[in-house]
């Protein structure tokens, strides 16, 4: 039994992979294989166009497309993660926070001061 | 009257808005013991809301009884006051009002505001990554920014990206895993949401903000400590150190400089205690260390509880 949250990204990769607008009855029939009833077609919609990965147009059937492309949503994600400031810290626990080049240069220093042999 | 009571809070108040959490943020021993130290680091901020908030309870509710629970159930009672309630008490009651409602809204907001965003990148995260080949928990984020990240909850996520994948080496790689394995299972996002709050809640106590970063800075010493435990290899301190340097060296890459806060101190701080370990903390230090912590909060909850002095 796949989960909704797999199901939703299925659904996202055949409109990423679509040209254009793809109505609810095509996205069942590109999925095939998993046997979906078109009401869930329509949930898994729904749940992406709340939200806001999807959007409809005005056709009948309606038709839906990506908001964004799969590369934009990792560049605003990363670009939160990477702004991340103290305060944001809580949200994420990020593994290395950003530093300036001056201070990366120096930890590097620090490393190459401690090589193994010259410690202990 | 209570007033011995009252200016022993006030007087263990001001002690630790100020000289403890200084002292404690320049002492050296922490990052010898991070986990007893985020356990001092706790206390203090209890203690401190406990006392002051206290002070001020136990000062305006002093005409209404000889101790604090015998006072406050004559006020919930409805009797009328032992003494003559004068204007200073009612100053002193609502401030206790204002900052009470104040920390415990800072808190329930901050709480809300971090689970919304956190909803939001999970969100976003399962539709753009792919299972990571190098951990069975990690997921992969194409991106050529070298980062690791988790986001911690119900359903925690943890995070690496492309960039990070191919900048490391195997053994670096499960160091980094680890580590942030290490703050999802010891849950401390946690720890730092308390000191999120006092921050934000009092932006003028310079203390809060120290204490806030001293704990982050602790949190990573403490996942550091906890990922070595499950490392092997020949030097995993040397292994993790390096993953350290490499992660930090590579993010500047086009994000904005002013973006990027984080003390590059606390980070050297991390990678000299790895790569050059100072000795743990002999047992007597750390039980005096949690004694100190455990009397923080003992004191301020007696003087509350018991009848005046």
């Amino acid at each position: 039994m796949a989960s909704l949250g797999d199901l939703e990204r299925t659904v996202m990769d055949v409109l990423w992979a679509a040209d254009g607008p793809v109505a609810a009855a095509e996205l069942r029939d590109a999925l095939a294989d998993r046997e979906l009833a078109l009401t869930t077609v329509h949930t898994v919609l729904s749940r992406l166009e709340a939200k806001g990965f999807v959007e409809h147009d005005e056709a009948r059937p309606r038709r839906f497309r990506p908001r964004a492309t799969r590369e934009q949503h990792a560049a605003e994600l990363m670009h939160e993660v990477l702004g991340a400031s103290a305060d944001r810290q809580a949200v994420l626990a990020r593994f290395v926070g950003g530093v300036d080049p001056e201070e990366a240069r120096l930890l590097r220093a620090l490393l190459d001061g401690t090589a193994p042999g010259a410690a202990r | 009257m209570l007033p011995a009571t009252a200016a022993a809070l006030a007087v263990l108040a001001a002690l630790l808005a100020w000289p403890v959490p200084a002292l404690l943020g320049r002492a050296r021993w922490p990052r010898r013991d991070p986990l007893v130290a985020l356990v001092c680091w706790q206390a203090i901020g209890l203690a401190g809301g406990l006392s002051i908030i206290g002070a001020l309870l136990v000062h305006g509710l002093a005409p209404w009884g000889h101790s604090l629970p015998e006072a406050g159930w004559a006020v919930l009672r409805g009797h009328p006051a032992v003494d003559p309630v004068r204007g200073d008490h009612w100053v002193t009651l609502t401030l206790a009002a204002v900052l009470a409602a104040e920390l415990l809204g800072v808190l329930a907001l901050s709480w809300a505001r971090t689970a919304r965003t956190r909803r939001r990148h999970r969100e976003l995260l399962e539709l753009v990554v792919r299972p990571s080949p190098a951990a069975p928990d990690a997921r992969l984020l194409e991106h050529p920014a070298p980062v690791a990240f988790c986001i911690p909850g119900a359903r925690p996520l943890l995070v690496l990206s492309s960039g990070m994948v191919a900048e490391l080496d195997d053994d670096q790689l499960a160091a980094v895993v680890a580590h942030e394995r290490a703050h999802l299972a010891e849950h401390h996002h946690l720890y730092l949401l308390p000191f999120v709050a006092w921050e934000a809640a009092l932006p003028v106590l310079p203390a809060a903000a120290r204490a806030h970063a001293a704990v982050r800075e602790l949190v990573e010493m403490r996942a550091d400590d906890r990922a070595l435990a499950s490392l092997r290899g020949p030097d995993p301190r040397r292994t993790l150190a390096q993953a350290i340097v490499v992660a930090a060296g590579g993010a500047g890459g086009g994000v904005p400089s002013g973006a990027l806060s984080v003390a590059g101190g606390a980070l050297g701080a991390r990678v000299l205690r790895l790569v050059d370990p100072p000795a743990p903390l002999p047992a007597a230090a750390r039980a005096a260390a949690l004694l100190c912590a455990g009397l923080l909060l003992l004191v301020p909850t007696v003087l509350l509880l018991l009848p005046a002095l």
